[in-house]
């Protein structure tokens, strides 16, 4: 009968000390003086409680109805200071972007290599390196265009912004992840890979 | 009567004879009269995107046999403005247009029939030709062979040791205690007692001298002490945590596979401290339109539906006494995603890699270097640097040590 309880008491600490050693992979671990690590001001993507401000319980707004994002509103373009103006064209009228829209940011050697770092972010892995729409996205979405294509080739700055901040056809809106500053930078990368 | 009925038929079958050869000529009275290999070019360029030159649909309908549907002046026409044919009410083109989720086809101006003729005899030229070929093509999609985990195989190792060496040392100690009996003259007595018996003698004799009592003892002790102490320092440091996540997204598909750039998702990462989770409508730029029917992406229609948030589990906490800026790190310093967060694209549940101590973040600056290059702010702190020091500048030379940088 001994016997039997040594041998269990053994197992016991066995497994407790085996158990012990490896923190499972859902787990943080412990922590100390925790209330030292949460924030008490509202931080992004990180709430601990309920909010008992907000009728939801969460810290998170929204914007009021209505309200106008107004960023870069002004920017600076090297020496010369070039306002980009608030974009307010609406999805469904691409003619108006292409007829009124003007590149405000310079065409030259920076502006095409930030351009270029963009376009690996934000284009690339479905129109492709080349602009042939032979990213490996593509493959699985379908219907990417290649920039060369007849129809596309003579597509202006305003229509290439529109399509960026809005989308066309299975091309979704962009327009969140990527500024106006950026989408003209953009534009001017999409045109040197039509030119090859 | 025999004779007129043979005849009869006959004629039927050379009718319908003639029709077919009529109808193969015709065809390829069409398809001739354009230039296969120019509209190989052609078709590539502008209609590859969203038309198969066979039969399936890819984006718009599958080519093959489109002249046996469309007539030449209708394709021409329909080619150079699609949005114009449908506005003319065209019964075909109407059809067409709804039956492919109002989605339009881009226009060609400046295609005439010419162009329009060596697609056509391009898309006839693939459906001759081209049957085997095309089953060369899906064959060759095998995905890698899964990476065997080191650890895993490791522990494996371990355990079959640790086994090994209890047997040699329950063979040892049974060869010990038969030894010491027999030299004892005790041999006799035992001889008729079992192995096991005989086992348990030796270990109780063991267990009853002292210098062994007191090594095992003394073994533990400093066992536990080790294991106290590492897991004190191990008190707030979450390295390996990998939390289920609401939805199975996998890093690995995304990032690595389809080499989706990071910052496409996490928008933030060159502009602010957080490098933020995509909202939903990030996600919906790619499966607004594919694998629409997956049950994990209908928790983000779900949740789009609803107007809730996807409750992520955050990984990487960093505590509220220290403050970090991902657009310092990575749009400032050029640090890459992968230095901190671990081989994120070969990942499919994210987990966090580095420990984020203060030790660890300590370590990089006085091993970085500051990148001064075509930077004019940095040019004076160059030349000062340079006066009393051979080493090139480290984060730490430029306060990267002081500790109101990260603890206000």
């Amino acid at each position: 009968m001994k016997r039997i309880h040594t041998l269990i008491v053994g197992a016991f600490f066995t497994a407790a000390t085996m158990t012990s050693c490896q923190r499972s992979h859902d787990d943080t671990g412990w922590e100390f003086a925790p209330n030292m690590y949460n924030s008490v001001g509202y931080e992004p993507y990180t709430q601990i409680e309920k909010n008992p401000i907000n009728a939801d319980g969460k810290n998170m707004r929204e914007p009021v109805a209505g309200t106008v994002s107004r960023r870069n509103y002004q920017t600076k373009f090297d020496s010369a200071s070039v306002d980009l103006m608030v974009y307010n064209i609406g999805k469904d009228d691409l003619a108006t972007a292409e007829a009124v829209l003007k590149n405000p940011v310079p065409n030259n050697e920076k502006t095409l290599a930030q351009g270029k770092e963009l376009y690996v972010r934000y284009c690339q892995h479905c129109h492709g390196e080349a602009g042939d729409g032979a990213g490996p996205v593509a493959d699985m979405y379908k219907g990417v265009p290649n920039y060369k294509a007849d129809a596309y080739l003579n597509m202006n700055d305003g229509h290439i912004f529109h399509v960026i901040t809005h989308g066309k056809g299975r091309m979704w809106p962009h327009g969140s992840q990527v500024t106006p500053e950026e989408r003209w930078k953009i534009v001017h990368y999409v045109h040197k890979l039509q030119k090859g | 009567m025999e004779i007129s009925l043979f005849l009869k038929r006959m004629r039927s079958v050379t009718q319908a004879l003639l029709i077919a050869l009529m109808a193969t000529l015709s065809q390829q009275a069409t398809a001739q009269d354009g230039d296969a290999a120019s509209g190989e070019t052609l078709f590539n360029n502008n209609c590859k995107a969203c038309h198969s030159a066979k039969d399936e649909v890819v984006v718009g309908p599958g080519l093959k046999g489109i002249q046996q549907r469309r007539d030449l002046a209708w394709l021409v026409k329909w080619v150079k403005n699609p949005n114009g044919v449908i506005q003319s009410g065209d019964e075909y083109a109407v059809a067409l247009y709804n039956k492919f989720n109002k989605a339009q086809m881009t226009a060609f101006p400046a295609f005439g029939e010419k162009e329009v003729k060596d697609i056509l005899a391009y898309v006839e030229k693939a459906n001759t030709a081209a049957a085997p070929a095309a089953a060369a093509g899906t064959a060759a999609a095998g995905a890698p062979a899964g990476e065997s985990a080191p650890s895993d195989l490791f522990t494996y190792i371990l355990v079959a040791l640790l086994i090994v060496m209890l047997l040699v040392l329950g063979v040892l100690m049974a060869i010990v205690s038969i030894l010491s009996k027999a030299v004892s003259g005790e041999a006799t007595a035992s001889a008729g007692t079992s192995f096991s018996d005989r086992l348990r003698d030796g270990l109780v004799g063991l267990s009853k001298n002292s210098a062994i009592r007191s090594a095992t003892v003394w073994f533990f002790i400093l066992m536990v002490t080790k294991a106290t102490v590492d897991g004190m320092y191990g008190v707030g440091i979450q390295q390996g945590y990998a939390p289920k996540q609401p939805i199975a997204f996998s890093h690995k598909l995304h990032a690595g596979q389809y080499k989706i750039d990071c910052n496409y998702c996490h928008t933030g990462v060159n502009r602010g401290k957080s490098a933020t989770i995509p909202s939903a409508n990030i996600c919906m730029n790619c499966h607004g339109v594919i694998k629409k029917e997956s049950p994990e992406i209908q928790k983000i229609y779900t949740a789009i539906e609803k107007n809730q948030p996807i409750e992520w589990v955050r990984i990487h906490n960093l505590p509220d006494l220290a403050y970090f800026n991902h657009a310092q790190h990575v749009n400032v310093g050029g640090v890459q995603c992968q230095q901190c967060h671990g081989e994120i694209q070969t990942m499919e549940v994210v987990e966090q890699r580095s420990s984020l101590t203060m030790g660890w973040c300590i370590d990089c600056h006085r091993k970085t270097e500051v990148n001064t290059k075509d930077n004019a702010y940095y040019d004076k702190l160059v030349e000062l640097h340079k006066t009393n020091s051979k080493e090139p500048l480290k984060v730490a030379d430029i306060g990267g040590l002081e500790c109101s940088k990260c603890h206000y």
